[in-house]
């Protein structure tokens, strides 16, 4: 009995020993599974983009446009982020929304931008949206919601939940912990561009105010819950990280951006 | 390999050898549930309890080898269907352990193309750890 004790302790070892081995192997990288991902999930952007343009009309003003770009391009720049992988696309539409899709599509309504008071708050947005792409939480919510045999099954061709995803992109909240981490990545990508953090903190303090006054659809606040709470978190982290000087990134100019917004 | 503790006639052979192929069933058949092979060698056992001595104690070689397999299978086995179907994520953990799963996987495979080869020649294999698990389980006489 003793030896059949030794003998099955063995066993598991050995498998044990073959399974640590096998770790210390980077099979991801030896099966380019990032690189599969990456095709799939940009597939799948474009599908979704596809369906979903058929359905709005995009801004074509282009003071607004370069200001957005701009706004992007100078946080891009200051994180190592690749610009020219980041879609934006910018809807006419009120309610304030703003979301990230997948393939880096980035998608900011009209309505949010005339509700921003300064560029500040619209860089705070798009670098908590920027935070989400980067950190992958697109493809996490996705695979977390719908599993990752849906997702195959429709780059492959099938069709049938492309209006699922869109919705719970655009009309449903990231589980608090990816939310927590986009705002914190959001602060830092912020200060690296020398554009003042607070901003997104303050449109947050906002939008939890006027969600309790206004019946409006205010869907960044319904898809992105606990405002208050997280705004107060991003004062924190700002406190803690003692960087006090920061040039207005493009106040000057939203003044104009908004005017032209209004025209329409 | 060991020698039995008699000469088992040409039928015995056949149905010993029998119940190695059987745990290979599954795979022949391309079915991905892991706990195919172990009912596949559980049936053929029930269908031959009754059988001689050297018939039985194949059978539960051939059952008891599926048994370790069948926890390492079934992990993987949901595991794969978390990441298809639910918030799981390919990871270099997950590639790891599937991996190491298909070398044991491997290893038992031919083994057990080996042991009905060479039982199916009139000689007696006896596997370590599944070889010893047998001897006490199964006794000569009914």
């Amino acid at each position: 009995m003793k030896k059949l004790i030794l003998q099955i302790a063995v066993l598991i070892a050995v498998f044990f020993a073959v399974f640590t081995l096998s770790k210390q192997i980077n099979w991801m990288k030896l099966f380019k599974v990032d690189k599969l991902t990456k095709s799939t999930e940009d597939k799948l952007g474009d599908l979704i983009w596809k369906s979903y343009s058929a359905t709005i009309t995009e801004e074509t003003n282009y003071v607004v446009i370069n200001a957005i770009d701009s706004i992007v391009n100078k946080i891009c720049t200051a994180n190592d982020i690749d610009s020219s992988t980041i879609k934006i696309h910018i809807i006419q539409k009120d309610e304030v929304n703003a979301f990230a899709l997948p393939g880096n599509h980035l998608a900011i309504y009209t309505g949010l931008l005339q509700d921003c008071d300064n560029a500040d708050e619209v860089a705070g947005v798009i670098a908590h949206e920027l935070a989400h792409m980067q950190k992958n939480h697109v493809m996490k919510k996705l695979i977390k919601e719908i599993g990752m045999g849906a997702i195959i099954s429709l780059t492959s061709g099938n069709s049938g939940t492309v209006s699922e995803i869109l919705h719970l992109l655009t009309s449903s909240a990231y589980d608090r912990k990816l939310e927590t981490e986009a705002d914190i990545t959001g602060v830092d990508y912020l200060m690296n561009a020398e554009i003042n953090p607070e901003g997104l903190a303050q449109f947050l303090f906002r939008m939890a105010t006027t969600e309790k006054d206004m019946p409006k659809a205010i869907y960044w606040i319904s898809t992105h819950p606990e405002s208050e709470e997280r705004a107060k978190d991003i004062m924190a982290r700002i406190r803690v990280s003692k960087k006090k000087n920061f040039t207005k990134s493009a106040d000057q100019d939203w003044a104009i951006v908004k005017k032209e917004l209004d025209k329409e | 390999m060991n020698t039995f503790s008699y000469t088992p006639s040409e039928h015995e052979l056949e149905k010993a050898s029998n119940s190695y192929l059987m745990s290979l069933v599954a795979l022949i058949a391309g079915m991905p549930l892991p706990i195919i092979n172990l009912v596949a060698t559980f049936f053929f056992y029930v269908g031959n309890r009754r059988g001689t001595y050297f018939v039985r104690w194949h059978c539960i070689q051939a059952l008891l080898s599926q048994l370790s397999l069948l926890f390492m299978n079934s992990f993987g086995f949901w595991w794969t269907v978390s990441i298809l179907f639910g918030p799981e994520t390919i990871s270099n953990k997950y590639l790891a352990y599937i991996i190491s799963v298909f070398l044991f996987n491997i290893i038992e495979l031919i083994a057990t193309i080996y042991s009905a080869i060479q039982v199916r020649k009139g000689h007696h294999v006896s596997w370590w750890f599944y070889g010893d698990i047998t001897q006490i389980i199964c006794k000569p006489k009914l």
